[in-house]
């Protein structure tokens, strides 16, 4: 669906200096995925969406959406984009504003009514239609944000933070439209640096710093790598933990799970037996600290630096 | 594309508090015309209409100017043109959408700007003719080529040094045309700098009937049509340059 392979791009500042937003940069988005692509502020993210929807231009290396080279504007047709900060004109209302960005969509004139109802509802702005967008307040604004992103229904939803500005109940709705979205048969691109909505929405995932790609997967494998905890009771085997309530608790990999199970000493019994949970936030933060640790991002052209 | 575009800038231009604010102080002003005309020592129906028609070609650039130079940066500074250019159309397509929505606003604010000015006059008693719509015609094809100018300019520079730039364009496009005379006494090398420099601006001169239609000056047909493709061209030259230099434009 998207393919980022070997890309680098630099911005230009003031008078000479350069700073290298995406260095080799190299991952690529299953069809069909819900792609968390996380990293903190600054990392890269939006650099990689702006030159995926022809904002930036000017990047080295290949990038392919929906198979083909970038630079055919009709393949943005079947792309919706809801960007980090929605601004949008304040004169023009809500319905105006929804007809005039489906019309540029491609959307005809025979399924425009039909496609503003279907968002209109999905996302609540039926009574909103004639309110212009300068009184919304941001969470609103985020409304409309995802409602003109879906509004043609394409096949890949790219997201940039989405979920900025939205109390409680708006992001589990918001979560409902993209899990819908998702049943469609659109692919979804997040880019974010909540971790949480990447574990309650994702099943890939990739991880950016310093316009470096440090890892990408199936989030499941990266969940389902934690190391296996059995608690058990009665006689504790080497090495066991003993906890407050007298069980004992060990921890080993899928691979010594046979062996583990086979030498449980005689008298104890198998109380559970779990997978550890991984905090992703922990494992971002700890594989980003390494990076930095090891001094790749100084050492590497992805260094934001002055020439 | 163009069209969706260009409709949807119109509007949000005719309903901005920028557009309507300098059309009332417009009316205002030509309110208050009637006052130049009564201690004018000459006849005072002449100048009134004259300073109602130098009132339209002002504020008709006022709001070219006001609008046009925050027009594309405002799109740019408040990335609301984001989800206009993630869509299946071409930058070009933008610019020149935007270009004919101000134009089209542009056109209906003259148009005001003209009904209230005949308005008037003809409650005042000045003479109301056909000439004179002639030269409202002519002053909105001014005020387009200035719309022109603002949209390029700010390409080139901040909103605020783009304002300014236009309004000087402005006034050294009603003194191009003198140049000539200003010039015959300088060295034929002087005056081929000074010529050149000259043609980078549009000779606003040309669109300046205002001051021949208040005396009922016939205009040509042929004439007309000369004044109206010169506008025409510089119109299709400024927003050339913006589109080049919009496709280059990191966003």
């Amino acid at each position: 669906m998207i393919s980022f392979s070997q890309v680098s791009f630099t911005y230009r500042g003031d008078w000479l200096q350069r700073v290298h937003a995406l260095s080799q940069t190299t991952f690529a988005v299953p069809s069909g995925a819900s792609y968390g692509f996380l990293g903190a502020n600054g990392a890269g993210k939006s650099t990689c969406i702006k030159i995926l929807l022809g904002l930036l231009q000017g990047h080295r290396g290949d990038i392919r959406l929906f198979g083909k080279p970038l630079g055919d504007v009709h393949l943005r047709r079947r792309l919706g984009y809801l960007p980090e900060q929605p601004f949008f004109y304040d004169n023009l209302a809500v319905g105006e504003y929804l007809v005039y960005l489906a019309r540029l969509s491609g959307i005809g004139h025979g399924e425009l009514q039909a496609a503003c109802d279907r968002v209109c509802q999905l996302l609540d702005l039926g009574d909103l239609r004639k309110r212009k967008l300068r009184s919304f307040s941001k969470g609103m604004r985020q409304r409309f944000a995802l409602a003109q992103a879906i509004i043609h229904q394409p096949d890949l939803l790219i997201l940039d933070e989405p979920f900025s500005g939205l109390d409680p109940l708006w992001r589990a709705r918001f979560k409902e439209v993209m899990d819908l979205e998702r049943k469609r048969g659109a692919t979804l691109f997040f880019s974010t640096h909540i971790l949480s909505d990447v574990e309650d929405l994702c099943d890939h995932y990739a991880v950016i710093d310093h316009g470096v790609v440090l890892e990408q997967g199936r989030l499941g494998d990266l969940l389902g790598s934690a190391p296996l905890v059995l608690v058990g009771s009665g006689t504790p085997p080497d090495q066991a933990r003993m906890l407050a309530d007298g069980t004992w608790s060990i921890e080993f990999n899928d691979a010594e799970r046979a062996s583990r199970l086979a030498s449980l000493p005689a008298g104890s019994s198998i109380v559970r037996l779990e997978r550890h949970r991984i905090a992703l936030e922990d494992y971002f933060v700890s594989r980003v600290r390494a990076f930095h640790a090891a001094g790749k991002h100084l050492a590497g052209a992805s260094l934001r630096e002055r020439q | 594309m163009i069209w969706v575009i260009a409709t949807a800038t119109c509007k949000e231009l005719v309903r901005s508090r920028t557009f309507l604010v300098l059309i009332l102080i417009f009316a205002v002003a030509v309110g208050l015309s009637r006052l130049i005309g009564w201690i004018s020592s000459t006849d005072g129906d002449i100048v009134t209409t004259d300073v109602v028609f130098s009132l339209q070609s002002v504020f008709g650039v006022l709001v070219a100017v006001a609008t046009g130079t925050v027009l594309m940066q405002s799109e740019i500074q408040q990335q609301t043109l984001y989800t206009i250019l993630s869509r299946p159309l071409e930058r070009w397509h933008f610019v020149v959408g935007k270009y004919l929505g101000l134009s089209a606003g542009l056109i209906i604010g003259q148009a005001a700007m003209l009904v209230i000015g005949l308005l008037y006059l003809a409650v005042t008693g000045a003479a109301v003719h056909g000439w004179l719509v002639l030269a409202g015609l002519l002053t909105t094809v001014e005020v387009l080529v200035m719309a022109a100018v603002s949209l390029c300019s700010t390409m080139l520079s901040t909103p605020l040094l783009a304002a300014v730039l236009s309004l000087i364009i402005y006034a050294l496009g009603h003194a191009v045309h003198t140049l000539p005379e200003l010039i015959h006494h300088l060295g034929h090398g002087q005056q081929l700098v000074v010529s050149v420099i000259a043609s980078l601006i549009p000779d606003l001169g040309q669109f300046a009937y205002r001051n021949d239609a208040v005396y009922r000056t016939p205009l040509m047909p042929a004439d007309l049509a000369v004044r109206l493709a010169y506008g025409g061209l510089w119109i299709a030259l400024l927003v050339t340059v913006t589109v080049a230099v919009f496709r280059r434009r990191q966003l």
